[in-house]
């Protein structure tokens, strides 16, 4: 008997829009110039609010940031290609995908402030809070996808995920049950070829990870990270196997992390310049800027408009975002049963007689009510 | 009243439970057509669909977690982790997203599920296939922990722990599964989570455990009887939220009390009931509180487990130990 190909990986790579602006018209994209337009707009407005929150971390007037510079790409396009009623799971370097959701950027500050009150999505969304410990979401966007299609409107559901969360089993058993399940599920790779210190040649030997998809009967492709197109060509045609009932993608974004990690992270210990210099050539925003200038659609007075406009309505909120006042130290026990047990109840109690006393000593500024459920 | 064993009593529990909500889905390794290893699920596939009894891949973190969206998502999972020593694989999804998620999302997502999972040794089961992890998961904020040890309790608690709002996971004593029977009401109803079951009345000395553990405690209680001491045996049925008004009321009668469970005593949550007797009873004490547990090294192969989980004898010795104090 011949030794035949049990399988071959099938893993195409998609690029349209080149580093210096040019469009492969050959490959179509349905993406008209309003929404065109609007991706550009919520890319440029969130690699401000990244450089303001930078700004605000070394004033001290926010916690440890983590940047999404040079990424702004692969996070507003994904999130832009669902439905509000889809489910989205980003990363906590989601604050690009949250906001081309809607999500309020004060609430993205509060939470990198440290302040619980920051996990504020619009309501009309199903957007899930994000995992710290990396990929533990990933099964759970399972879940939430396996819900939709029991439910059987169409509904998928949107995970994100980076290089170094593909090595997870995590990873392995969330692409595992979708796939064996059908499950309207689509996995973002944001492939920023760092993980804190590590680069992604040390996760894995595989010449892509999107090929891993394959292995687990899912659909795989990766694309160039910084090119709108591509993305949206890739993710709107997941969105719609998925809907269809034509199970699980993994789309990897080959992007760069052009900063730190976090604000906490400095990442000339461990990589060059020169690398980081020569993806600083591909930026996602300058190239979309050259193309729409090319097709009329762009210009210097909109651009100065939208600079101006996108700085006031950040100042907006960060001055939004600094009017909260200090949180009720008593919110803590609110919401963490449907009725709280005896021992929280004793707890909060105790808690409330420390800070009653506190106001009168170290001049405890007046707090606002207690919110959230309690008992 | 019919009587049941235990597992038949959970078997009873998942039927009705699906039966009375359409949300509930149920879903593990096995569970389907098998109607899992120790036939806890049998018929709910024939009877409900392989849409609301699912098979899985066999991956823990996957089961756990995709339960833990799936209730997010509007259903009911209950899902079941086959072996207690087995847990550990989906560690990260209880410990940090299960209990977590209501007051992470402030309220706005809440995990209404259901881990089911067997517990204890004495069945001379392969490694790993004996463990008590209660502790670990008690410790872990936002979850409830229940287990029973009666056929009537499994099927009510189980009931309570499908309609319960918030994730509870549910140990079901591996040795009772068949040796346990009771007489157990056909309709559903619920034992209320939280609330501890007087086993046995007595005024000496009370035994306090949960799952198998209690039956060991109640054989030692018919010991003591014969020496002219009278046992109270109280069998806590949930570990988190402990009752702790049972406890205090059992304690400030008797004046002594011991706590007898199958994991290791250091760090147990034995250790804890303990403490909260120390805490609040203190004057109520003629003798300090003692834990029977098991030796603090692992679980060992099954020819040596009955020298390894406290047996009647080793909670009989602590109780005339404390009696003698």
């Amino acid at each position: 008997m011949p030794i035949t190909s049990a399988d071959r990986s099938r893993t195409e790579r998609i690029e349209i829009l080149s580093p210096e602006g040019v469009r492969d018209f050959s490959i179509p994209v349905d993406l008209p110039a309003d929404q065109l337009l609007s991706l550009y707009r919520k890319m440029v407005e969130i690699r401000l609010f990244d450089e303001r929150s930078v700004k605000l971390q070394r004033q001290g007037r926010l916690g440890t940031y983590p940047m999404i510079l040079g990424q702004e790409a692969s996070q507003i396009v994904p999130a832009s290609c669902l439905k509000p009623k889809d489910w989205l799971v980003p990363t906590y370097r989601g604050q690009g995908a949250y906001y081309a959701r809607g999500m309020r950027l004060r609430y993205s500050l509060l939470y990198w402030a440290g302040d619980d009150r920051g996990v504020k999505f619009p309501d009309e969304n199903n957007d899930l809070i994000f995992a710290i410990p990396v990929g533990s979401h990933l099964t759970q966007a399972a879940g939430l996808a396996w819900g939709e299609k029991l439910k059987g409107q169409g509904g998928v559901a949107m995970a994100y995920l980076g290089d170094g969360t593909s090595s997870k089993g995590d990873f392995h058993e969330a692409l595992t049950f979708c796939a064996a399940m059908k499950l309207p599920a689509v996995y973002i790779v944001e492939n920023n070829h760092w993980a804190i210190s590590v680069p992604r040649e040390k996760q894995s030997a595989g010449k892509t990870l999107a090929q891993k998809a394959w292995g687990y009967g899912a659909f795989g492709v990766q694309v160039d990270g910084n090119d709108v197109f591509a993305i949206y060509k890739a993710v709107s045609e997941a969105v719609t196997r998925a809907r269809e009932g034509h199970g699980p993608s993994v789309v990897e974004c080959e992007t760069y992390r052009l900063s730190h990690h976090t604000t906490a992270d400095d990442a000339g210990r461990y990589r060059g310049s020169a690398e980081v210099e020569a993806w600083r050539g591909k930026d996602p925003i300058a190239r979309l800027k050259i193309y729409l200038e090319r097709e009329n659609l762009w210009d210097a007075d909109k651009e100065a408009r939208l600079q101006k406009d996108a700085a006031a309505a950040l100042e907006m909120e960060i001055q939004a975002y600094e009017a909260f006042p200090p949180p009720n130290p008593l919110d803590m026990f609110s919401e963490n049963y449907a009725a709280a047990p005896w021992h929280l109840i004793e707890e909060r109690a105790e808690l409330q007689k420390i800070l009653e006393t506190k106001t009168g000593e170290e001049n405890l500024p007046v707090l606002p009510p207690a919110e959230g459920r309690f008992p | 009243m019919p009587e049941l064993n235990l597992v038949q009593a959970v078997n009873q529990a998942l039927h009705q439970a699906m039966e009375e909500d359409r949300r509930v889905l149920v879903l593990g390794e096995d569970v389907g057509l098998n109607g899992g290893v120790f036939r806890a699920t049998e018929g709910l596939q024939q009877k409900f669909g392989a849409e609301r009894v699912v098979d899985t891949p066999l991956a823990e973190i996957g089961i756990i977690g995709s339960s833990i969206g799936l209730a997010i998502n509007g259903f009911r999972p209950v899902c079941e982790i086959q072996f207690d020593g087995f847990l550990p694989s989906g560690m990260d999804q209880i410990l940090c997203h299960m209990g977590r998620m209501r007051n992470r999302t402030r309220g706005r997502h809440t995990v209404p599920m259901v881990l089911r999972c067997p517990h204890g040794g004495l069945i001379h089961a392969p490694e790993h296939h004996s463990e008590s992890p209660e502790a670990y998961v008690c410790h872990t904020p936002g979850i409830k922990v229940v287990c029973p040890s009666t056929p009537a309790d499994a099927k009510g608690l189980l009931i309570a722990a499908v309609r319960d709002p918030d994730p509870v996971v549910f140990f079901e004593p591996k040795l009772l599964y068949r040796a346990a029977k009771g007489e157990v009401p056909q309709e559903p109803y619920e034992t209320p989570i939280g609330k501890a079951r007087q086993a046995r009345v007595g005024s000496d000395v009370t035994l306090i455990s949960w799952g198998a553990m209690a039956h060991t405690c109640l054989k030692a209680a018919d010991m003591l009887d014969k020496e002219g001491v009278s046992a109270e045996v109280l069998d806590l049925r949930t570990l988190t939220p402990l009752d702790l008004d049972a406890i205090l009321a059992s304690v400030q009668k008797t004046g002594r009390a011991l706590i007898a469970h199958e994991a290791p005593n250091m760090g147990s949550w034995a250790a804890e009931v303990s403490a909260l007797i120390s805490e609040r009873a203190l004057l109520s004490l003629k003798a300090p509180v003692r834990r029977v547990g098991s030796w603090d090294i692992r679980m060992p192969l099954f020819r040596l487990e009955k020298h390894y989980i406290p047996d009647a004898e080793r909670v009989l010795r602590a109780a005339r130990e404390i009696l003698a104090f």
